[in-house]
């Protein structure tokens, strides 16, 4: 059994959660994601704020970013993210419905590790999620300091 | 008596003059002599004085000293003791000093006397050539446009000309004499101390004035002053030149306003721009998240409860997939169609057949497995963005390959007419099943399609994304068609 690593899924549409839930159970990676359904509920589980205050400090081993989001948006998340030295090391993937180009061009200037638009085939869908949950939260060796399932 | 006059002038003039010398003293002589045959003595001296005088009058000392001689000589010959000799008796010499010396003082006076009046002749001539020039002078002044007026040193006008008659619609009689800034009303520009004091430290000035004219209509001229100094150097007048720039300044004020009009305009473009560009921004955005929920909802149904359904069912579900897919792809053809409208071109030079050799190898997917003649001729080089030029031709390349698809050998022509006189026409020809030419003009329209979906497959944003191209590039683009003959589309490009 390989160990699987903690996949924090920022997403504030439910329909979109439940679909990718979906997806990633066929690997039973679903067990081991976090859910942040705005910006702001985001930074605090990484920063360990509010309701996550009690949560042990270390971070996940990829971060699913959705980019409109409620309050905080996704490219302020992945901004904060990326100009703080703990979190920094954070693998982030963009996941987005936008091919918008200056979306891409400013996410990959703030240094995020990949962005993928949301395919509105079905399976195409499923095909993309399950795949990166594999690479981000099995295959990839996550940075230390990650949460781990053996 | 003409005759007479012309005759004498024949004669030279020294002979004339002094001619009359010897004349007038032998009439005096002749005269004296009758008189004193008639016992009346003592009237010659008078009669020779008179000569002399005639003589020194008329034709100027020289034979005034002729006649004077003459007549000392015939006085004392026939008229001093003793007579008919030219001896004279001691008692004969008073009376011949005092002759002479009257005589003397005569042609004296009568000599400074002419001088004098020769000298008022000389400068009242002088004064009337120079009145002559002057007046032609002003004459000529008169004969400009330009406003020219003279006034002196406290505002008063003294000489207005015919332009500035015709600017402002004042009389020389009614301008001068008039101070010409109550005149005028004139505004400065600046404090009229402050361009006297320039007007006196460099004899100049020049500068934009605001005047009334007569009809109380109100124009701007370009005013130009020139300062007169009389021979101490102060000043005397001013000389005052005009040119009327009212609609110089209209036509600047005019300008300014269109400025002015085309700023806020390219202001209000920049935020429909925006707009524009936040709403497609959303569009993208938020009109794909539904659809994708669509897709994935039905997916899942389709896979846990296919079995519950029956065939209408499957049916149905299979319709809202479809649907929902050919929703995606227009909104994402639309999307890239309003990105071609807001994009920055990038130009450079571009070589059409190497961009339609490209463009048929990556269409090899449609055109594998086909039988298509392709015959492309020498295409130009021209400036322009290269991947939009690259957009529009594959969509037409992939039109003519679509749309010849029923024929059994298809044939697809790609030329250029160079011959143009402004530009270069680019035709793309084919055989395939053509179009009917009333619908011509809704050829080019966002989503307009004269085919069916189950015929031709297509969103209709091709041939509309293939015109914002071309229009953005500042040419034309047009077509030609026969159902079941081929469509041949056209492209005119501006030269390089």
């Amino acid at each position: 059994m390989p160990t699987i690593g903690r996949i924090l899924l920022v997403e504030d549409d439910p329909r979109d959660v439940e679909l990718t839930m979906t997806a990633l159970e066929e690997y039973n990676l679903s067990n081991e994601v976090v859910v942040a359904v705005d910006g702001e509920e985001a930074l605090d589980y990484l920063f360990c704020r509010g309701k996550f205050q009690r949560r042990t400090s270390e971070n996940p081993a990829v971060l699913l970013l959705d980019l409109k989001l409620p309050k905080v948006d996704g490219l302020e998340v992945l901004q904060q993210i990326k100009s703080d030295e703990k979190l920094r090391m954070i693998p982030v993937v963009v996941l987005t419905s936008s091919r918008e180009e200056r979306d891409m061009i400013a996410s990959y200037k703030l240094g995020v590790n990949a962005y993928v638009v949301k395919p509105v085939d079905f399976h195409e869908f499923v095909n993309a999620i399950k795949e990166l949950g594999v690479f981000w939260a099995i295959i990839n060796e996550a940075p230390p300091g990650s949460i781990k399932k053996k | 008596m003409s005759r007479w006059k012309t005759s004498l002038a024949k004669i030279p003039s020294p002979v004339r003059r002094y001619g009359l010398a010897i004349l007038t003293v032998a009439i005096a002589l002749g005269a004296a002599l009758l008189l004193a045959s008639y016992g009346f003595l003592g009237v010659a001296q008078p009669l020779f004085l008179l000569a002399i005088a005639i003589t020194v009058w008329f034709v100027g000392p020289g034979p005034a000293i002729l006649a004077f001689v003459l007549s000392t000589l015939a006085d004392d010959y026939f008229f001093i003791e003793p007579r008919y000799s030219l001896l004279i008796e001691r008692s004969g010499v008073p009376h011949l000093v005092i002759f002479i010396l009257i005589a003397l003082l005569l042609t004296w006076f009568s000599a400074i006397r002419r001088r004098i009046e020769r000298e008022l002749r000389q400068s009242r001539d002088e004064l009337e050539r120079e009145v002559a020039v002057r007046t032609q002078q002003a004459s000529l002044l008169n004969l400009t446009h330009d406003t020219i007026f003279v006034r002196d040193v406290s505002d008063i006008i003294t000489y207005w000309n015919r332009g500035a008659q015709e600017l402002y619609g004042w009389t020389p009689e009614q301008a001068v004499g008039k101070r010409s800034h109550d005149l005028l009303r004139t505004v400065f520009p600046a404090p009229i101390d402050d361009i006297t004091a320039e007007l006196l430290r460099t004899g100049r000035w020049e500068g934009e004035l605001k005047h009334v004219k007569a009809d109380q209509t109100e124009v701007v001229v370009s005013s130009r002053w020139s300062l007169q100094r009389n021979e101490h150097m102060s000043p005397i007048a001013v000389l005052e030149t005009n040119n009327d720039i009212t609609e110089r300044k209209r036509g600047e004020e005019e300008v300014r306003n269109l400025n002015q009009q085309l700023g806020n305009r390219t202001t209000e473009l920049e935020a429909i721009n925006k707009e524009l560009e936040a709403f497609a921004y959303s569009i993208s955005h938020d009109l794909r998240a539904p659809l994708r929920h669509i897709v994935g909802y039905t997916e899942l149904l389709q896979k846990n409860a296919s079995s519950l359904l029956d065939e209408k069912g499957r049916r149905y579900m299979a319709t809202i997939l479809e649907s929902a897919k050919r929703m995606g792809t227009l909104i994402d053809d639309l999307l890239a169609f309003s990105r071609i409208s807001r994009a920055e071109t990038r130009e450079t030079m571009v070589s059409l057949e190497q961009l339609v050799k490209e463009v048929q190898s990556e269409l090899w997917h449609e055109t594998e497995g086909r039988n298509i003649i392709w015959k492309v001729g020498p295409l130009p080089d021209l400036y322009g963005d290269r991947s939009m030029l690259k957009l529009a031709l594959v969509n037409l390349i992939s039109n003519a390959v679509k749309f010849t698809r029923t024929r059994p050998q298809a044939e697809i022509e790609i030329g250029c007419n160079d011959g143009q006189k402004d530009g270069m026409v680019v035709f793309i020809r084919d055989n395939g099943v053509g179009f009917d030419m009333k619908y011509v003009n809704k050829l080019f329209g966002v989503f307009q399609r004269l085919h069916r979906t189950e015929e031709f497959e297509g969103t209709g944003i091709g041939l509309a994304t293939v015109q914002r191209i071309i229009h953005r590039h500042g040419g034309k683009v047009w077509a030609e068609g026969l159902v079941g003959s081929g469509a041949t589309f056209y492209l005119s490009l501006p030269k390089p």
